[in-house]
């Protein structure tokens, strides 16, 4: 029923598609970080007007779909004057999305620090930044990377979507395989196989990072 | 033998001969042999680690012993014999041999998503299958019987934790026990709400209740238990009426525990 | 930008997002009994059972809903069996949540002082009838914040059904840009309407919550 040689001759496009998409999700993983850090940091300003421009941002991108944004960025922007190519509006796109998501977990990680153990290190003559390097961070980073971790693999699963926006990702990569060669089951247990491999490995490593910090 | 066993097992509201339990290779009960007599007070008292808790789950079967036989009102609990093979009962037929025995815990373990009067009322209604009013009026009898009938439609949340227990005991009242089994009932009280549950417990042991109740409360031993009985380290030490045992215990282990116990208290009564 | 064209074709994007809607409602009610009978399996002392919902879990929350949608619509037809857009993806909408639904009562679940179950054993429950009215009860109600997201996910989740040409909210926004040729606009609606979809969800859990929480003295 399943057809070994053509496993084997379409394995080498799928592991191309498969780097495609871990190269943009590392991008966007990390654009989304920074923008999630900056977001939650600009939200610990005693300023309203960018609580609720922040709170508007977080809300709807979360609130619509990520294909959605793709969308208005690739099919929309040109509109505006802004022509970004496929791989720039995926990028963009998802870098937006996860920062939503981000900045809200480092928000609920800032809170959870209780005021008193500041205080306490500041009595003991702790600077400012020492406070935050010493006390802060380290318990933020152990709330905070479980949640983060999660929203990796979020990230990777999502991207299956900058297919429908022509990025030649894995899911792309393999559904042009079958419309060329007009085999349906090797190609998709492939595809199938390369998203839950990276996911659970994902997985796994992260419990195992998380083990680490717990015992930190 | 077996027979007399049988015979003995028949008289006995609860007979354990030879119980032993292990956690692993932790043997937390060891030869254990005790005869709950019907309508007998009987307090389990002892150090914290000794045994005690696990000795009483095992005769409603919440553990599992290795060794030995429970019988509960002349019935083998959680085994039966075949062709001389001990095979574990399934949960029904556990339950059909302690359906006369009622349970009141340390942590009460009232469900939150139901009032006092829901809860008390579950069991009639669901294992039962009483009609609503009759699950109505048996709920608010036992409601009464521990003094909240007031209470009937608060949440667990709502009440003081002698209150919550009261309920929990009305609960194990509203199934018309024979026995009743006490899990350190008041060890989680705040100390003035202890005297409450107490007096909940007299008035039960005043009205010919089998009652087994393990417990840290020395004072109430001493005025309600017919017998008294002091483990340590999963075994069964010392036991008798609580006048000889408390003034005049024979093993050193026992003595030492009653004067850790008194040296505590100095400065308080007991309750 | 202009509005006008896209405001005309407002009655066809309502009608997508009633698709949408019944959509995201029938995969979350399948999911929640899919996702419940997962989660007794993976509680079950049942080795073979645990590994069973264990595989589920890791596979439908390991596996993109765009991919599942993907299999479940070409590859069945490979082996004889026809496939509707509307099945497929009612199917893979379900599997999807009740992966996730499954950990999420498993969670729930874990919260749960072992006390309540014994207190109703000592009484003379079924495991069946402890389940039912000790469990269930107890479990939706501590779970009600992660099912609210769950059921966020869900709705926005639903606006990949368009790539396997169910004509949703998203699919519909594409029928309308290919007519009108105002990319932008009939996609800000569109976003208008999840937007409204999913801050009604949130807003129902948040208010659920509340109701539901327990109140002490």
């Amino acid at each position: 029923m399943i057809d070994l040689t053509a496993l084997a001759e379409f394995a080498p496009a799928i592991w191309r598609g498969l780097l495609v998409t871990v190269e943009i999700c590392a991008v966007s993983l990390m654009l989304g970080l920074v923008l999630g850090l900056v977001v939650a940091l600009l939200g610990r300003l005693p300023f309203r007007p960018l609580h609720w421009l922040i709170r508007g941002y977080v809300e709807i991108w979360r609130g619509t779909p990520l294909l959605l944004q793709l969308f208005i960025l690739y099919y929309g922007g040109p509109s505006l004057g802004f022509t970004p190519s496929a791989y720039l509006a995926g990028v963009l796109g998802m870098s937006l999305y996860t920062g939503a998501y981000l900045s809200e977990i480092f928000r609920g990680g800032f809170d959870a620090v209780p005021p008193g153990q500041i205080e306490a290190a500041r009595m003991l003559g702790f600077t400012r930044l020492k406070t935050v390097r010493h006390i802060e961070v380290p318990q933020m980073l152990k709330l905070v990377v479980p949640p983060t971790t999660n929203q990796m693999i979020s990230i990777i699963k999502e991207s299956a979507v900058l297919s429908v926006i022509t990025v030649p990702e894995l899911t792309l990569t393999t559904t042009r395989i079958v419309s060329e060669t007009f085999n349906v089951v090797e190609p998709y247990l492939l595809l199938g196989l390369a998203y839950w491999s990276i996911t659970s490995l994902v997985a796994f490593a992260s419990r195992r990072v998380e083990r680490r910090l717990v015992q930190a | 033998m077996t027979e007399l066993m049988e015979i003995g097992a028949r008289n006995a509201a609860i007979q354990l001969r030879g119980v032993g339990k292990s956690f692993g290779a932790h043997k937390v009960l060891t030869g254990i042999d005790l005869d709950i007599g019907r309508g007998e007070r009987v307090c389990i008292i002892g150090p914290s680690g000794s045994g005690k808790s696990t000795l009483l789950r095992c005769m409603v079967f919440l553990e599992t012993y290795d060794e030995g036989e429970i019988h509960v009102e002349g019935r083998l609990l959680g085994y039966s014999v075949e062709g001389g093979v001990r095979k574990r009962d399934a949960d029904v037929q556990v339950a059909a041999v302690r359906r006369n025995v009622g349970m009141v815990f340390q942590q009460f373990n009232l469900w939150p998503h139901m009032t006092a009067l829901g809860n008390v009322g579950a069991a009639l209604r669901v294992v039962k299958g009483l009609p609503r009013a009759e699950v109505d009026r048996i709920s608010r009898e036992a409601l009464a019987t521990v003094g909240l009938a007031h209470k009937a439609d608060d949440y667990p949340q709502r009440l003081s934790g002698g209150q919550q227990q009261r309920v929990a005991i009305a609960r194990a009242l509203a199934m018309s026990p024979s026995i009743l089994l006490f899990d350190e009932p008041t060890s989680a009280l705040d100390p003035e709400l202890v005297g409450e549950v107490l007096e909940v417990m007299r008035k039960l042991a005043g009205q010919g209740m089998t009652m087994v109740v393990v417990t840290h409360e020395m004072g109430f031993a001493a005025e309600v238990a017919d017998r008294v009985i002091f483990m340590d380290g999963g075994r069964i030490i010392e036991q008798g009426p609580p006048s000889r045992l408390f003034s005049n215990p024979q093993s050193p282990r026992l003595a030492q525990f009653l004067d850790t116990w008194r040296s505590r208290n100095h400065s308080g009564s007991a309750s | 930008m202009d509005f006008t064209a896209v405001i005309a074709q407002l009655p066809r994007l309502v009608a997508g997002a009633q698709t949408t809607v019944w959509l995201s409602v029938a995969a979350l009610a399948c999911g929640a009994v899919l996702g419940l009978v997962m989660c007794a399996a993976r509680l079950s002392g049942n080795i073979a059972l645990r590994a069973v919902a264990a595989g589920f879990v890791s596979v439908f929350r390991g596996l993109p809903l765009l991919v599942v949608l993907l299999i479940l619509f070409y590859v069945p037809p490979n082996f004889g069996i026809e496939t509707t857009p509307i099945t497929a993806a009612l199917l893979g909408l379900t599997l999807n949540t009740a992966g996730y639904q499954t950990e999420i009562y498993r969670a729930g679940f874990l919260t749960l002082p072992p006390g309540h179950a014994e207190a109703a054993r000592m009484l003379g429950f079924s495991r069946l009838q402890i389940a039912r009215h000790i469990f269930l009860p107890q479990i939706f109600r501590v779970t009600i914040p992660a099912l609210t997201n769950e059921a966020v996910d869900v709705v926005k989740s639903s606006g990949l059904l368009s790539v396997i040409a169910v004509t949703e909210l998203l699919r519909v926004s594409q029928q309308i840009v290919s007519s009108t040729y105002r990319p932008l606009e009939t996609y800000l609606v569109c976003a208008v309407f999840y937007f409204v979809l999913s801050s009604t969800v949130s807003w129902t859990g948040r208010a659920l919550e509340r109701r539901m929480s327990l109140k002490p003295a």
